[in-house]
């Protein structure tokens, strides 16, 4: 049928090119090649560290009136007492919800009549409030944000309240198989070191926690040389700083030191591999992961690591093309590096249907193991680069996306100028640097799999790859120990 | 070229409370150049050098509306093969022109449009410029890259719709909403009718809907006007205009005459679901902003009227929403709630009713109506940050709006929406006589004595065809 249409093609083609008044050209069977390459410029900080610690950053960028502004505090849910999981984030939380000043409705009133957001959370590594505002009102907006950091009140009403939200937010995701396999993941590869447990606590742990577990969480953590303020947008440097002092200027740090935290997470070993099934008998698809132990931020082999993440994950990696493209299996296959300040994980997941589940696992273990054994091209490589490297640039496209490079960045102690040798340092990673990454650091054989879902679709497919798999009924799951099953208790 | 400034004056007791007051904030302009090939194709192109790229988007006036008879889902599934191969492109391609360079690329079928878009290094605009012609002039397809990206898409049916708890209920809005209108069916589908779908399908769809004459080409970025004039005019005017109709979805849906209500089931419901939905004018309607400025005032943020009553004082409910659900040929004014957990979907419904009675016996008051402005101005910006979401907002506003123009010229009608109108429109459209009511449900709670009409697995719900 496309045939025929080719003489009317033609036809059409001289008329266009008439009333165009260009030049008549045939069809083109090749696409045109690229021109010149235009340059990149990435956004340029300043810093300053107030008297009182506090580190200031300031990214100005004006192409649109907004400004962010985003306060860290270097830690967040590792500092989780092991039976009150969920403890640092329900502190983060509830910095809005009210100060010795404003209750929590007025907190609300007040930014969202700027037109701005006010939002708060702890994850792994730190806790942080962000605003995002018009720029003539970042003034107002960090006044607020200043008054949630500086003086929350913790109420009594506010905290129960937040605690029957997180129990209702913690029903639906443990009734979701892709929430379920992360939050078993992560006690797969960390067991129970304090990386280990659901950042937002769980049904047991939620409960548990008292004002004073809360209060002490704030007093504790949050002070000015615990802490980081980057504001980026549509503010000079001089007037960042300025705000920085005027709000956060008189913020005190207590007298007592701030404690030292040291984490060791387990390595992941052959011996110690999961094949773990979470039966979900009337789920609608079966989530697959494999996940094990990798590196951390600190971890001079950062740059082999998100490369030789870049070719398993990504629309053209090789889990995608694999699963998608090639087999119709899922949606969607991706991978991703976890890198938290004294450890980290490597991640494959894909969802597909019940009875794929098993195969999908070993098409995902299978590409893992073939990084390391297999060949790599330098013109596979060179565009899993080109993939990183643009997603890089495009998520500095915002005015959030440029405050959250450059927090990351500020949280791991990392220079902020190493965003100017990013691209140096992915373009410098060879094919037999991702050989090497891959069988040293995300080894197939010590990767455990963990897989939610209708089991009775897909467990005899796995048995027949894996001795050892393990099962356990969603209604049986235990989150709060490596362990990850109910204990029967008789009373 | 169209010049437009919109300067906006915050009224100064509003933001008393938060401190000092501020003068004005301005919306920049969005300054764009348009022009018609004789082809018919529209081509609309807005200057950008913030950074060397370029996005490119192209909207076909074809959508989920049009999906042919007993062929639900089927725009969007077309979709999914523009991205497999044409004449002078092997499957993938288009990731190779894009990802492989440093680029990206997606589309989405949304209801009355369907949208492909690429954001590349800018010089590789004249190579994306052919591929986009390529794909509109000669999509090819086989057997077997058809029935893979078909078995792509039920799996996102099933991580869509079957795989999270709430999707079912969210799966039954529209099967539910709509009486004859084809917004009944949902975008994505159902197994059966993905199942059905033919190659000759995807041939007939092709040349019905994917010609010059119904598609806008969008280029936002850095770029030279010349040269983009002429690779256009290169690749995209050679590209003939067919003699046939081009067929438009004619159906108006009929006015609503009672409330119904629908209980819908799912096998894993971990929190009751309770919408509400009013049938409304379309996105075209002089009662658009109105409409929207209402679901802001009812539920943009922790200080809004649904999340205050529902969710913070009365804690019923983990989450409430209002929305203006407006489409090219009608809209619909929905209400979705979780209820907490021991809470009964009656009580949520209730006090959804009682917000909607409150907003329909009073006019709201001028700091919400200004807080709401700033909501709605600061999200635009948001979405205007980007060359993506530049283009996306210039073609809605010249494919589903009519005028490119309306991207400068929305804001004036939001700017002049009055308390007065607010509650005008919710005394004209929330009416009991206009809704209709969905509950979802554990299946473990279905009545046992009516045993037909099962709600489904992998089809739509009852009532739909």
């Amino acid at each position: 049928m496309r045939n025929k249409a080719s003489n009317l093609i033609l036809a059409t083609l001289i008329l266009a090119v008439c009333a165009i008044g260009s030049v008549a050209q045939t069809a083109q069977a090749t696409p045109p090649p690229p021109t010149a390459p235009h340059s990149t410029v990435f956004p340029k900080p300043v810093e300053k560290n107030l008297p009182n610690g506090l580190r200031v950053i300031v990214i100005p960028r004006t192409e649109m009136p907004l400004v962010t502004a985003q306060l860290l505090i270097k830690n967040g849910g590792e500092v989780d007492p092991a039976d009150l999981a969920g403890v640092a984030d329900m502190t983060a939380s509830l910095l809005t919800r009210g100060t010795n000043t404003k209750s929590a409705t007025q907190i609300a009133e007040a930014i969202e009549a700027l037109g701005g957001t006010l939002n708060s959370s702890a994850v792994w590594d730190s806790s942080s409030v962000s605003t995002n505002v018009m720029s003539p009102r970042i003034g107002q907006a960090l006044e607020i944000m200043a008054d949630v950091v500086r003086n929350p009140s913790f109420k009594d009403e506010e905290i129960e309240r937040l605690r029957r939200q997180t129990l209702n937010g913690l029903r639906g995701a443990l009734a979701t198989g892709s929430s379920i396999a992360r939050f078993v993941a992560w006690r797969v590869v960390y067991r129970d070191s304090p990386y280990g447990h659901s950042l937002s606590g769980t049904p047991e742990s939620v409960p548990r926690i008292k004002r004073d577990d809360i209060a002490k969480i704030h007093s504790t953590y949050y002070r000015p040389d615990n802490a980081i303020l980057v504001i980026g947008g549509d503010v000079t440097a001089a007037n960042g700083f300025e705000l920085a002092q005027k709000y956060f200027g008189d913020w005190q740090n207590p007298p007592n030191a701030l404690p030292k935290l040291q984490i060791t997470a387990p390595e992941s070993t052959a011996a110690g591999r999961r094949i773990l099934v979470i039966d979900q008998p009337n789920a609608g698809q079966t989530t697959v992961l494999a996940v094990r132990s990798a590196i951390s931020r600190d971890n001079p082999e950062y740059f082999r690591g998100i490369v030789t993440n870049a070719v398993l994950s990504g629309y053209s990696g090789r889990l995608n093309w694999e699963i998608r493209v090639k087999r119709g299996l899922s949606y969607g296959a991706a991978s991703s590096l976890d890198m938290r300040r004294s450890a980290g994980s490597f991640m494959a997941s894909a969802q597909t249907k019940h009875p794929s589940g098993a195969e999908v696992a070993s098409l995902t273990l299978a590409e893992i193991s073939k990084l390391a054994t297999g060949e790599l091209l330098d013109s596979e490589l060179s565009t899993r680069k080109a993939s990183l490297l643009g997603g890089f640039a495009r998520s500095m496209e915002t005015t959030n996306g440029v405050v959250s490079q450059f927090a990351s960045l500020a949280m791991y102690g990392v220079p902020l100028d190493e965003i100017n040798r990013y691209v140096a340092n992915v373009q410098a990673i060879k094919p037999a640097d991702v050989k090497s990454f891959a069988a040293s650091r995300i080894n197939a054989d010590s990767t455990s799999v963990v897989i939610v879902g209708n089991a009775k679709e897909f467990l005899p497919d796995l048995q027949k790859q894996f001795s050892n798999v393990e099962v356990i009924l969603a209604s049986d799951l235990d989150l709060n120990s490596a362990s990850l099953k109910k204990t029967v208790s008789k009373n | 070229m169209k010049r437009f400034t919109i300067v906006f004056v915050v009224c100064a007791f509003l933001v008393a409370a938060a401190g000092a007051v501020d003068a004005q904030v301005k919306m920049p302009q969005l300054k764009y150049r348009e022009r018609t090939l004789p082809n018919g194709l529209r081509v609309l192109s807005v200057l950008d050098k913030s950074s060397p790229t370029v996005t490119i988007n192209v909207w076909y006036h074809v959508g989920s509306k049009d999906d042919p008879d007993h062929r639900s889902g089927f725009a969007h599934l077309f979709e999914h093969i523009m991205f497999k191969s044409t004449k002078n492109m092997k499957a993938e391609m288009m990731d190779r022109l894009t990802e492989d360079v440093g680029g990206n690329n997606n589309a989405t079928t949304q209801d009355d449009a369907t949208i492909y878009y690429e954001t590349i290094p800018a010089n590789y605009l004249e190579t994306l410029l052919w591929a986009e012609a390529e794909r509109l002039s000669s999509l090819t397809v086989d057997d077997e890259n058809f029935k893979s990206e078909r078995a792509v898409v039920e799996e996102e049916f099933r991580q869509g719709i079957l795989a999270p708890p709430n999707g079912r209920f969210f799966y039954a809005m529209d099967v539910r909403s709509w009486n004859a209108h084809p917004y009944k069916r949902p975008g994505i589908g159902s197994i059966e009718d993905l199942e059905a779908a033919t190659i000759a399908d995807v041939i007939k769809f092709h040349n019905t809907y994917y010609r010059p004459d119904n598609a806008t080409v969008i280029v936002v970025g850095d770029f030279d006007q010349k040269q983009l004039d002429t690779w256009v005019n290169k690749y995209f005017g050679p590209i003939p205009k067919p003699n046939l109709p081009l067929p438009r979805v004619n159906i108006t849906e009929p006015a609503r005459t009672g409330e119904k209500r629908f209980m819908e089931y799912g096998p894993i419901v971990p929190l009751k679901g309770v919408a509400l939905t009013y049938l409304v004018p379309s996105s075209k309607s002089d009662d658009a902003a109105a409409l929207r400025m209402a679901a802001t005032v009812l539920s943009q943020g922790r200080s809004s009227r649904l999340y205050q009553s529902l969710v913070y004082q009365q804690q019923l409910a983990l989450s409430a929403n209002a929305g203006a659900d407006l489409r090219e040929d009608a809209g619909m004014f929905t209400f979705t709630a979780f209820a907490a957990n021991g809470k009964k979907p009656e009580d949520v419904e209730a006090a959804l009713k009682a917000e909607i009675k409150k907003l329909q016996d009073a006019p709201a008051l001028a700091a919400e109506l200004e807080k709401a402005k700033n909501q709605i101005v600061t999200g635009q910006l948001r979405q205007r940050e980007t060359s993506l979401g530049k283009s996306n907002a210039l073609g809605r506003a010249a494919v589903l709006l009519g005028d490119p123009n309306r991207i400068n010229t929305d804001l004036d009608r939001l700017q002049a929406v009055t308390a007065a109108d607010i509650q005008r429109v919710a005394q004209k459209y929330l009416t009991d006589n206009n809704r209709y009511v969905i509950y979802y449900l554990p299946e473990s709670e279905r009545p046992k004595t009516s045993g037909n009409n099962p709600s489904t697995n992998s089809s739509k719900g009852g009532e739909a065809k």
